[in-house]
């Protein structure tokens, strides 16, 4: 059976691209640092499938059509969009698919019981899965199935749908009679806002991005969940802070045990979130 | 679905570099024919619409307005990044535009942008 050896959270700020150069200027340090041991981990674990989660940023997906989760079961995918080339500075990509796993996580005729999954045979990948597979495995060379969750435009899913999403990766890749091994990448944020109140002050809700760092490190999906529950916190904490749930996503993939590094970097962003969880052999 | 409308213009005047161009060169002419481009109800759903309080703020590149109106605050920043950076220069750039979109909206607190 396939294995999910290695789980990763990572920040997805598309301001990095142009910023994150050498000469690296020094406030960026540790966010490089933090991509740089995720991209170790990566190499390390002699993967051959990623599983990406992030959140398309209304481009794919919009008010006419806003799915909870959607899963790619495309062959290939185009990445990164015109307004990211012109914004951010990124450049166009092409990622290969894998269909099986796809498959697997789904279902081929009928979806799994435990959440309710989108499929998207043709979709244009955003910064919030180019970014994280652009720093964590430059290479571009392994296969990917990109999950979308909807944490942009509300109604949102809750927290334990996102839970449920995780547990079900989880599930199904360990199911799947397949000798692959698998990561799961996801990307999101601590306290984040963009376009609200504080946008571009750094981060908006120190004290969450602390409680948010800690129910990784300690383990805690129920410290999360309590705290996650509540739509409204999660707003005063960002216009963007629900993407931070993908995290959460992650910690339920990987049975909610600690995470094996937890690093919060600051730098002139909101604070930029690196978990991990690798093998145990 | 007023909010749904602006949202669906930021949307998609930001996506495209042509018509982030378009808007620009004249914003009034711009949402006017965006407006009347709306296929027939035979056609692919495409409605729009704006009131006329959001078209007077779209012709104004007014981004208080917008926020105040229900803008999705993620469409609103990067539309109003789009739409002004023609004008930035050496002594007010992008930090400028930041500085100055945070002073209008900050005022208004937490505006409800669920359309």
């Amino acid at each position: 059976m396939a294995e999910l050896v290695l789980a990763a959270v990572t920040p997805h700020n598309p301001l990095l691209w142009r910023s994150m150069r050498d000469p690296m200027p020094d406030d960026l340090a540790g966010v490089a640092a933090g991509f740089a041991r995720i991209r170790q981990a990566f190499a390390e674990h002699e993967l051959d499938a990623i599983v990406v989660i992030g959140t398309d940023h209304l481009r794919q997906f919009f008010y006419d059509n806003s799915p909870a989760f959607v899963v790619g079961k495309a062959e290939s995918y185009h990445g990164t969009w015109e307004n990211e080339v012109r914004t951010f500075g990124m450049e166009h990509v092409e990622l290969a698919g894998h269909r099986e796993l796809a498959d697997a996580i789904t279902g081929r005729a009928v979806l799994p019981e435990t959440v309710d999954l989108s499929v998207s045979l043709e979709w244009r990948l955003d910064h919030s899965f180019v970014i994280p597979l652009q720093y964590v495995r430059p290479e571009l060379d392994l296969p990917v199935v990109p999950i979308h969750t909807n944490a942009s435009m509300p109604p949102v899913p809750s927290v334990r749908r996102f839970i449920a999403l995780g547990e079900h990766v989880r599930r199904a890749i360990s199911s799947w009679d397949s000798d692959a091994r698998v990561a799961l990448l996801t990307s999101g944020h601590m306290a984040n806002d963009v376009g609200g109140p504080r946008t571009f002050a750094g981060s908006p809700d120190p004290a969450f991005d602390e409680a948010a760092a800690g129910w990784m490190r300690d383990g805690d999906l129920e410290g999360a969940v309590r705290v996650c529950s509540d739509f409204e916190r999660l707003l005063d904490a960002g216009c963007m802070t629900y993407q931070y749930l993908n995290a959460i996503t992650a910690l339920a993939a990987m049975g909610g045990r600690p995470a094996d590094v937890v690093d919060v970097a600051e730098s002139r962003f909101a604070s930029s979130p690196f978990f991990l969880w690798g093998s145990k052999r | 679905m007023t909010k749904y409308m602006v949202d669906k213009f930021l949307r998609w005047v930001e996506l495209s570099d042509e018509r982030v161009a378009a808007y620009v060169d004249d914003p009034a002419a711009y949402v006017e024919g965006w407006l009347g481009a709306a296929p027939g109800p035979e056609a692919a759903t495409d409605d729009r619409s704006l009131t006329d309080a959001e078209r007077a703020a779209f012709v104004g590149r007014d981004f208080a307005a917008l926020y105040a109106l229900g803008a999705h605050p993620y469409l609103l920043w990067h539309f109003t990044e789009a739409v002004h950076a023609h004008e930035f220069t050496p002594e007010s750039g992008w930090r400028a535009l930041v500085e100055r979109y945070r002073a209008a909206v900050a005022p208004q607190g937490l505006v409800d942008y669920i359309p």
